[in-house]
């Protein structure tokens, strides 16, 4: 059976390298979708797991397991999005320059654009930020309400009706489009 | 149910988010709606296109190597810790901002536990009796003595002075006299 990520984490701080490896493992592509869900091009989301995840071992030892450990790697991983989007946002207004260095070209920001160029795409970049963060994380991380309200750090109500605003925006953005 | 409640519902009832009886109650407005079952045909396909948005994968090898860039991450913010000696700079000051603030609040604390006392005294001295009046000045015994020379001189030169210097050793006098009370 394998070890929780309490047990990898206890290991981990007992000086156990092999757990380390194994949480990020564990969690690495999870943690990496949300960062990506959030910030659209692989470059930045690359960045931000990276930092997640450095945080996350940084202050291990303050994390009081009031929450699961995955929930405390979304809820480090958020702030991190907020921050980042903060930053592109106050870029994007410095200079035209600022503009595209938060958001640089790759291969992988090409393919995404291409994806997200439909109009949902589009729908849901323009969501504001809360909502944004419900629908990646009920949508695509299967997260119970409750958790989602944990992870954004509001009322599980909150979370459902920032939800909801959310799905009722792409719907009524779609049905402008088709109609 | 009307159509607003439905409306309301909509997502609820597409998440398996409702109680039973409500399940019951929408699903039995929908068979008889068309309107409705359309908006809610609508918001399926919505939850569906947007499930169906994947995020491309970076591949094999940045999966390999993503630990390794952690741990390297790690280990060289963890060494310019330790060159910072230990705690950071700002764990450092506030440490010193707690401790100052400490020593600080014990001081005042002191000087109003010995202002209190001395204000007693001379409060005990006022209702006293006459020869420990303050209202009166300093008694003989409080006072320097001015057939002293040096004071005398002092006193020629310059009075201001002599008075200050005078008030200040009464007021040691008198702090002596509160800590031997105490």
């Amino acid at each position: 059976m394998a070890p929780s990520d309490y047990q990898l984490l206890d290991r981990y701080a007992a000086g156990d390298d092999s757990a380390f490896e194994e949480l990020v493992t564990r969690h690495q592509k999870t943690v990496y979708d949300l960062a990506y869900r959030m910030l659209e091009n692989h470059a930045d989301a690359a960045d931000l797991a990276q930092k997640t995840f450095v945080q996350v071992f940084l202050h291990h030892r303050s994390f009081k397991r009031e929450s699961g450990f995955r929930t405390w790697v979304y809820q480090i991983c958020l702030n991190q999005c907020r921050n980042a989007l903060r930053n592109r946002f106050r870029l994007a207004h410095e200079d035209v320059e600022g503009l595209a260095l938060a958001a640089p070209q790759d291969t992988f920001t090409e393919v995404a654009r291409s994806e997200l160029k439909d109009r949902l795409g589009q729908a849901i970049r323009t969501l504001p930020a809360r909502q944004r963060e419900a629908l990646v994380l009920r949508v695509y991380h299967d997260h119970a309400f409750a958790e989602i309200g944990v992870i954004m750090s509001c009322s599980e109500g909150t979370a459902k009706a920032n939800y909801h605003h959310a799905v009722d925006k792409l719907r009524r953005v779609l049905m402008a489009g088709e109609g | 149910m009307t159509c607003n409640e439905i409306k309301e519902l909509t997502v609820p009832y597409l998440e398996l988010d409702l109680e039973p009886s409500r399940v019951r109650d929408v699903t039995t407005h929908l068979e008889g709606c068309a309107g409705c079952r359309a908006e809610m045909e609508a918001v399926r396909q919505v939850l569906v296109r947007v499930r169906g948005m994947a995020v491309p994968d970076p591949g094999d090898q940045f999966w390999r190597e993503f630990p390794h860039r952690v741990r390297r991450e790690l280990e060289r913010l963890q060494s310019t810790a330790n060159t910072l000696g230990g705690p950071s700079r700002y764990q450092w000051f506030l440490g010193r901002a707690v401790t100052a603030k400490w020593t600080l609040s014990l001081a005042a604390s002191l000087l109003l536990v010995v202002g209190a006392w001395s204000l007693k005294g001379l409060l005990y001295r006022g209702m006293g009796p006459p020869e420990q009046s303050v209202v009166q000045g300093p008694n003989a015994a409080d006072l320097p003595s001015l057939g002293d020379a040096v004071w005398e001189a002092f006193w020629e030169d310059d009075p201001d002075t002599v008075l200050v210097e005078m008030a200040t050793q009464l007021d040691r006098q008198t702090m002596d006299r509160v800590f031997a009370d105490i």
